[in-house]
């Protein structure tokens, strides 16, 4: 039952906060479009629970790089819509870069030719 | 459809989170929850399977609790920290370890009150003893680089260790050896503070000044705070610089820190001064105790002083000042000092009657520093006895507070397994344990420097309010706050270590088996108590005995007999000269006083003298007719005191032998001398003193001796016996400003009648100072009765401490027996057995403790004996006394958790899990 392989793990360990960030670049999210948003992007490869994907969210927050927002919208429940602050997206750009530069590196080494 | 919010909520209270505390992100979670059921129902699965799959992923919540966002998180009771593990990085450990120990500060707050309470009053009282010593044994001088700097004494010769031996040195001496030194940059006189007389708007007020030589402030490498200091020129022609500079706190009370204050003229003893300077603040010259109001030129001597100094300038039979110097960089003491010998000698042969017997030395600037307060040994000694009670009580401090964290540590078992459990290395839980104590520590030391400070405050409020503006003022300095920081840390340390030792040790298996097990006073961590419980009980005591000894030992100096009768009498001190007395208005003035105030009722005796009770040293040289050749270069140093005709009946000090003065003592007639008894034995041990005669260096006059009386004391209270002479206010007829009034009743009551009679007859004299016989033994004993008051108050607070400590311990214990207890009342133990159960319990601890303190208190009371005005260190009284006092209170702080352990109801004790 249990959906995570190993890729999985890795990635919520190392890219998890990049993949959050990146998904609230262009827009307020709440947390359940963001689950919906990596298992469907990833292919159903990544997945995220609650007790995944709330912690890293409440320590992004804490960290100062994303905000939380409760907003009521008409003939809606209020929902908790997470953005990117302003040094959220400096993050974002930083961890973005470092990804780019592991995967070459990681590339070269194992001997997968950038497409 | 199930209630996510009861579902999270339900987990939440099962990691002990309070839900309240987190409603908004169960909202959050619980919304998220049923999309993911809704979308698992759309998938195709039935309602069990959607909500079983849901709770499934809600398996380790406790991740997501640990990472609620810290305004969110209001965690339970026993909630590990958020991470047990170390994180790796040493420092984000340690602020998540504070923040902790902060936290469970917080949820624990009478114990934390407690704990913070009791560091802070030991921490306070050390700091409050560590500001006495810092202020005068570690930063005694404002000067810069005050290890160069020396002072200069006259000594005599053969009797190095005589009293009195370092004696002041004249002008004349001064300026020859400034004149011709090669090793000192800098060599300048002193006098001591005299009281003067400042006029402002009319009213006359006393203020103390000090007359010094022009490079006095350069010699201490000074800069002033306001204006300058004195001028070269100043220094050149006698009278002819008219100026004074204030001390930085005359300036600040006096003159409310006017800005405008250079410039202005000052009426000191009838003299206009212009003020030209402010000393640096804190400065108080060469003393670490008092110091002046103001500062004069030296040279203005014949202004300022009264009559029979205004000579100085020129006398060198006068010694007058004291010196400091500042060595040369290179230059020993000990080198200075050889190299003045040879000018020594020259002065000697030069100017043989003044300098006969006479040498200087030079010496460390420190024994300068407490002229009059028992020298530095005497501070040091007292500083010590300090150090070593107060370090008593905050060891006692910091027990108590180790036995409570060990009695909480029992209750806190079941978290420490649960660290264990989840992955805590003990290492990194005794570090989280020692960062809470030392976090206790810390808080406590921010306290007692509160404390420290009000202590200060209150040590300070013992001066008497007329000089407190001149003495020193307590440095909370940097290291203080350095010194309360190390013992706050140091302390958290030492209280915290074997509790958190033993704590981090704590059986995995144990401690999560849900019945708790509270040990009493049985078991290993119990032992250790018990050994804290009898270490608390013997400081406690060695406190008490300390502080019992000494209030006996100051009971007995106020009974020391001082050689006078100071029940019955009052001083007054006045100054007629500075009012502008001429030589023969003062004699009048003496005259008519002495007549008047003798007739109010009430009033046995007056007469005048130049000395005040206590506050006279041996500073004259005496040369006896027939010894001189013998004795030429070992002048006696004696006390001299000018006395009216019934001072000895007014003191009651009783005549030996011989006639008092008598108003035919006067100028024109036979010269005549009193001396002391120990003068008499001293030179004619034959008990032939009277009819010889005798003469004092700088005064060829010689005196006849037509009386001895007993010896009485002169400098302190209860000293070795000092020679003495009185000569006749008749033949001597100036400096006898002190009005001594011998009354029947109360002296209190006459002090107004007499106030009024002196200002009628000299309206502008000013009277400087009223004392009566009490209150001067009062201020003779200042000293002793501080440190009294600090060690009674010290052995008071060693005593509450631990017997509040002894009760919390038998309380803790007894509530952990109730189980216990109920068995044996069940199976019949009458109350009256278990009451003496824990009774003897208590007091089997408590007896040990006695007979440790007591021994410890025998053998260590001997280092005491000096301060002791000759009291026993093995007084009974004393001993005795302290231990029943220790036993009475330890006994107390027993009985309650005794008599409440006999009151437990057996059914109820049963029944409890």
């Amino acid at each position: 039952m249990n959906h995570e392989n190993n890729a999985d793990r890795e990635w919520k360990k190392g890219g998890a906060e990049l993949l959050i960030l990146s998904l609230l670049e262009q827009q307020a999210r709440h947390g359940y479009d963001i689950c919906k948003l990596i298992e469907a992007r990833s292919g159903g490869d990544l997945r995220f629970h609650v007790t995944t994907l709330y912690p890293l969210l409440y320590r992004l927050e804490e960290r100062g790089f994303v905000q939380g927002l409760w907003v009521e919208k008409a003939n809606q429940r209020r929902r908790r819509y997470y953005s990117l602050t302003a040094e959220g997206r400096k993050a974002l750009a930083q961890q973005r870069h470092n990804w780019q530069e592991f995967v070459q590196a990681m590339s070269r080494v194992i001997g997968v030719e950038n497409a | 459809m199930p209630d996510w919010k009861l579902v999270i909520g339900n987990r939440f209270t099962e990691l002990r989170i309070d839900p309240s505390g987190v409603a908004a992100v169960i909202e959050e979670l619980s919304q998220h929850m049923e999309d993911r059921y809704q979308e698992l129902l759309a998938a195709g699965a039935d309602e069990p399977e959607a909500h079983r799959r849901i709770l499934n992923e809600l398996a380790d919540a406790q991740l997501l609790a640990a990472s609620l966002p810290r305004a969110l998180r209001k965690p339970g009771r026993n909630t590990p920290p958020p991470a047990a593990s170390p994180s790796g990085n040493v420092f984000f450990d340690f602020a998540r370890d504070l923040r902790y120990g902060l936290r469970s500060m917080l949820r624990s707050p009478a114990f934390s009150f407690f704990a913070v309470l009791t560091l802070a009053l030991g921490i306070g009282a050390s700091t409050t003893v560590f500001t006495m010593v810092n202020t005068l044994l570690l930063h005694p001088l404002v000067a810069k680089d005050p290890s160069r700097l020396v002072c200069l004494y006259t000594t005599d010769m053969n009797s190095q260790k005589q009293t009195g031996s370092q004696l002041p040195i004249s002008y004349p001496n001064l300026q020859d050896y400034r004149a011709r030194n090669s090793m000192f940059s800098g060599l300048s006189g002193f006098s001591p503070p005299m009281v003067m007389t400042l006029t402002a708007n009319g009213e006359p007020e006393r203020l103390f000044a000090q007359l010094v030589t022009q490079d006095y402030f350069e010699t201490f490498g000074l800069t002033p705070a306001k204006g300058r200091f004195f001028l070269p020129q100043e220094d050149s022609t006698p009278g002819s610089a008219p100026v004074a500079i204030l001390s930085y706190s005359a300036w600040k009370i006096r003159f409310n820190s006017a800005p405008d204050i250079l410039g202005k003229i000052l009426d000191i003893n009838g003299s206009p001064y212009t003020v030209v300077g402010v000393a640096p603040r804190g400065f108080l010259g060469a003393s670490a105790v008092f110091g002046p109001d103001v500062w004069l030129p030296a040279t203005m001597a014949q202004q300022a002083l009264p009559g029979p100094l205004q000579d100085v300038l020129h006398a060198r039979s006068k010694p007058f000042f004291q010196a400091v110097a500042r060595l040369k960089p290179g230059v020993l003491r000990s080198q200075a000092e050889a190299s003045l010998q040879p000018l020594a000698a020259t002065l000697r042969q030069q100017y043989p009657d003044d300098n006969a017997g006479h040498t200087v030395s030079v010496l460390p600037v420190t024994a300068a520093l407490f002229a009059g307060t028992g020298g530095e040994t005497g501070v040091v000694f007292v500083s010590a006895v300090l150090l070593v009670i107060v370090g008593l009580v905050l060891l006692i401090a910091c027990s108590n507070v180790a036995n409570l964290l060990m009695a909480r540590a029992v209750s806190r078992r079941a978290e420490i397994g649960v660290r264990l459990a989840i992955g805590a290395s003990r290492g990194r839980l005794l570090r989280q344990l020692l960062s809470e104590s030392m976090l206790l520590g810390l808080m406590g030391g921010m306290v007692g420097i509160g404390v420290g400070y009000e202590g200060c405050r209150f040590l300070w409020s013992f001066f008497p309010p007329e000089v407190v503006r001149n003495m020193v003022q307590p440095k909370l300095d940097g290291s203080v706050f350095v010194f309360a920081l190390l013992i706050s840390l140091a302390t958290g340390f030492i209280f915290g270590v074997i509790p958190s030792l033993r704590a981090s040790r704590t059986g995995l298996v144990d401690s999560l088996k849900e019945e708790t097990r509270v040990a009493g006073l049985g078991g290993r961590s119990a032992r250790f108590q018990k050994v804290l419980l009898t270490g608390q009980v013997a400081l406690s005591l060695i406190s008490l005995i300390a502080a019992s000894l000494f209030l006996r030992a100051v009971q007995r100096a106020y009974d020391i007999d001082p050689g006078f009768d100071n029940l019955h009498i009052a001083v007054f001190m006045m100054n007629p000269e500075q009012a502008g007395y001429d030589a023969e208005r003062l004699k009048e003035f003496h005259l008519d006083v002495a007549e008047r105030v003798a007739k109010t009722p009430g009033i046995e005796a007056v007469s005048w003298a130049s000395n005040m009770p206590f506050w006279s040293s041996a500073s004259r040289g005496v040369l006896i007719e027939g010894q001189e050749q013998r004795r030429k270069d070992e002048t006696i140093s004696t006390v001299t005191n000018t006395v009216d005709v019934d001072y000895f009946k007014a003191m009651r000090i009783p005549l030996l032998e011989g006639r008092p003065f008598t108003a035919a003592d006067q100028e024109g007639s036979l010269p005549v001398v009193i001396i002391n008894q120990d003068l008499a034995q001293q030179y004619w041990p034959n008990g032939d003193a009277l009819g010889k005669r005798l003469h004092i260096s700088g005064d060829p006059t010689m005196r006849q001796i037509v009386a001895v009386v007993k010896t009485s004391n002169y400098t302190t209270l209860g000293e070795a016996p000092q020679p003495c002479l009185y000569l006749p206010l008749g033949q001597n007829p100036s400096g006898a400003f002190n009005l001594y009034v011998r009354t029947s009743g109360d002296p209190s009551l006459v002090l107004a009648a007499v106030q009024r009679e002196v200002r009628e007859i000299g309206p502008r004299v000013q009277i400087s100072d009223v004392r009566t016989g009490a209150k001067i033994v009062d201020q003779v004993l200042f000293a002793a009765r501080v440190v009294l008051s600090l060690l009674g108050m010290f052995g008071l607070l060693a005593l509450a401490l631990a017997s509040v400590g002894l009760y919390g311990i038998l309380a803790y214990s007894v509530s952990g027996r109730r189980r216990e207890i109920g068995v044996r009342m069940a199976l019949g133990a009458s109350r009256w057995s278990v009451l003496s159960l824990v009774l003897r319990q208590g007091m089997t601890l408590v007896c040990i403790g006695t007979g440790v303190g007591f021994a410890v208190s025998l053998i260590g009371g001997r280092l005491f004996s000096k301060m002791l005005f000759g009291l026993s260190p093995a007084d009974p009284l004393s001993l005795f006394g302290a231990s029943a006092v220790l036993l009475l209170v330890a006994a107390l702080a027993c009985y309650i958790p005794a008599l409440n352990a006999s009151r437990v109801d057996p059914m109820c004790a049963l029944r409890e899990r």
